[in-house]
């Protein structure tokens, strides 16, 4: 027994885990969460119930007084318990789901529209000014609290899946297709999600948070995005100049800077980010360095090279600078 | 049973006359009977039965290599360069004797000006690539550079209608220069990367006048590492001092770029300029100009004005996996493997041909 305990403890921080962290069905923090936590706890009791007929069924079958073995073994008994009653029950279940599901299934005009593009192996995440501007983000959806989001979900190549479990249901991102995630977050948080449907090596390291802000914030969130960047210390200055000439911007963007890459996820508020790499690593600067040198082997198959071109030195001036961008 | 006992003593007498055999060779190795002297030669028996093995065994793994088609000039040429510096002074050239020192080995190391009538193609490729064991014949420095020991295998088969004067041309000339240096690099390097003004003298060498400083001691440090194979580069490199490696990289990044334009004809020079310029992002191709334009990282090479012939051959390295390790071609291999071979034969014609010049208008 002693010999278990750490396993017991550890089952059990899993259990506790399971209920507060950020990601988990049960744990739902928004009313398409909260349909699929209400029918899996319905499903759960309903089962439960089932089990133990079966169970009393099968003792009484064995045990049970001659009278009543007789009647189960009645051909009426059978139909009734073995046709008619998965029949209802499982009818029943079914009308249950969709009348649960039928917010999802919605068509209403969403309060926001966000475009979200599963890329091997991250998220890109575009919003739509009303001006027709687009803001292009990535690996972080931010949304603003009780209105209601449409995701508009694709993808360029092959088949991604966007679960957030708090949130909402996962739906496929099809490429050539665009399908439609409506969730909406009840309250202010951070919501991680994953890809949900194996794409490729890296797969299991795409990763994304979702983050519900107080719409004002979300507001004036998007109007920083658009809005003119801060000024750089020196560190930053001369990793702006390590960023264009080490040929960053063939792939990333930077808003308001002549790197325009369209390849890798947009870096604009890069340093606001709650991690490195799709979910890989927590954002720091010693992290960003880590993953600019040694991505591939933190995150194997990724589609950026590794870059151990750099001193030590000219790593703290460019990760400076990314981690300063907000 | 009675069957089996005559069987069971055959087998007793062999292992007992091998351990025999064995006990005794190893007993005359111990007592020093045999005359190891390269000056003795082997019984004419003992030199034919080498022989005999030594060819069979080069013909049975030469059968499956199959030979490109060596009828070109480039090949010839920085074949020839090699030939001069790595094999002359055993083998001797036209109008060159072999040194008589590399004549006194055993086997003395065989003239070759008929050698392609003796091997084929693949035969020479194989020698020259492993080497013959026990016969001083050294393997190529780097096992992946095959496109080498085919320019070499190109020279040999030159060999054969080679004059004097055809094999002095291919030596470099004095250099004008005062400067140590400057004769040191007329003497190793103009040979094959081009006196100043000129273009290599092979469209398989890549240009070296006017590349960025910091990427040509970068590219010489990885030759004398190892991270960058090259039978022709790496016994050079690793000749050089620190100090000679700046020396020479300094020497010939001030010199301009050569103006031969080399091997654009049938490619699709403007598709290349939009992948340079623009790269495809679609296929994840990032714009080549944001790392290999004047102002990116010292380390990064200038592709402009290069041989087209040597940058496809790189990328198609990168592409097959056999290209070059260290830390620049670490950013520069998948890069190359999302290229298709119309896109490199376009952007190394692109490169070829383009001039900072037009830019500016």
């Amino acid at each position: 027994v002693r010999q278990g305990a750490p396993y017991l403890l550890a089952t059990c921080a899993l259990g506790l885990a399971a209920c507060e962290d950020s990601h988990s069905v049960l744990s739902p923090h928004g009313p398409a969460a909260s349909s699929i936590a209400a029918l899996t706890w319905f499903l759960f009791g309903l089962v439960t119930a089932v089990f133990g007929i079966v169970m009393a069924a099968t003792w009484l079958a064995i045990r049970g007084p001659q009278s009543v073995r007789n009647r189960i073994a009645q051909r009426r008994a059978i139909v009734a318990g073995g046709v008619a009653f998965p029949a209802v029950v499982l009818s029943g279940l079914l009308i249950y789901g969709i009348w649960l599901m039928r917010a999802e299934a919605s068509q209403a005009e969403p309060d926001l529209r966000v475009e979200v593009s599963g890329e091997q192996w991250w998220w890109r995440v575009r919003y739509r000014l009303p001006d027709g501007r687009a803001i292009e983000s990535a690996n972080e959806i931010r949304l603003p609290v009780g209105q209601s989001v449409a995701l508009s979900l694709t993808s360029p190549d092959v088949i991604h899946s966007l679960w957030i479990p708090s949130l909402a249901g996962k739906v496929d991102m099809i490429p050539g297709r665009v399908t439609t995630l409506r969730l909406k977050a009840d309250r202010a948080g951070v919501y991680r999600g994953a890809c949900a449907e194996y794409c490729g090596g890296p797969h299991a390291l795409m990763a994304l948070h979702a983050v519900a802000m107080p719409a004002p914030d979300f507001a004036a969130w998007l109007d920083g995005r658009a809005g003119a960047r801060q000024a750089l210390n020196e560190s930053q200055t001369r990793g702006l100049g390590l960023f264009k000439s080490a040929g960053c911007g063939a792939c990333h963007a930077v808003d308001g800077t002549d790197a325009n890459g369209a390849i890798g996820p947009n870096l604009t508020d890069f340093g606001a980010r709650r991690s490195i790499g799709a979910g890989l690593l927590p954002m720091s600067r010693e992290n960003t360095a880590r993953f600019v040198v040694h991505g591939q082997r933190l995150k194997p198959g990724n589609r950026m090279p590794p870059f151990q071109i750099f001193s030590a030195g000219q790593l703290s001036d460019l990760t400076a600078y990314l981690v300063g961008l907000r | 049973m009675t069957m089996l006992r005559p069987i069971r003593r055959d087998i007793i007498v062999i292992v007992a006359t091998l351990l025999a055999l064995a006990i005794g060779a190893v007993l005359f190795a111990w007592s020093g009977l045999y005359n190891i002297a390269a000056s003795k030669g082997h019984w004419p028996i003992v030199e034919a039965m080498l022989r005999f093995g030594m060819s069979n065994s080069v013909e049975l793994r030469a059968a499956m290599i199959d030979a490109p088609d060596l009828r070109d000039e480039d090949l010839v040429a920085v074949g020839g360069n090699h030939y001069r510096s790595g094999c002359a002074y055993c083998h001797g050239a036209p109008g060159v004797k072999a040194s008589p020192v590399s004549q006194s080995s055993l086997p003395p190391p065989p003239d070759l000006s008929d050698v392609s009538k003796r091997w084929n193609d693949s035969e020479l490729f194989w020698i020259v690539k492993n080497g013959i064991k026990y016969t001083g014949m050294p393997a190529w420095v780097s096992q992946n550079r095959d496109d080498e020991v085919w320019a070499l295998v190109a020279f040999l088969k030159a060999l054969k209608t080679l004059s004097r004067d055809e094999y002095v041309a291919l030596q470099p000339g004095a250099g004008a220069s005062a400067s140590a240096i400057a004769r040191e690099a007329a003497a190793n390097c103009d040979g094959c990367h081009g006196a100043s003004g000129e273009g290599p003298r092979s469209a398989m060498v890549p240009v070296i006048a006017g590349q960025k400083r910091d990427y040509l001691i970068a590219a010489l440090e990885d030759y004398v590492s190892g991270v960058r194979e090259s039978g022709f580069m790496q016994p050079i490199a690793s000749d050089l001092a620190p100090a000679a490696i700046a020396a020479f990289a300094a020497h010939y990044a001030d010199r301009a770029r050569p103006t031969r334009v080399d091997g654009t004809a049938a490619a699709d020079v403007e598709a290349g300029r939009r992948l340079a310029v623009a790269g495809a992002a679609q296929s994840g191709i990032p714009a080549c100009n944001s790392c290999h334009a004047a102002d990116a990282l010292a380390s990064y090479p200038l592709l402009w004005g290069q041989s087209a012939t040597y940058i496809a051959a790189q990328l198609r390295r990168w592409k097959t996996g056999a290209g070059r390790r260290g830390e620049r071609s670490a950013i520069m291999a998948p890069i190359a493997k999302r290229l298709s071979d119309q896109q490199i034969e376009a952007v190394s014609a692109f490169y070829a041909a383009f001039r900072p010049e037009q830019a500016a208008k």
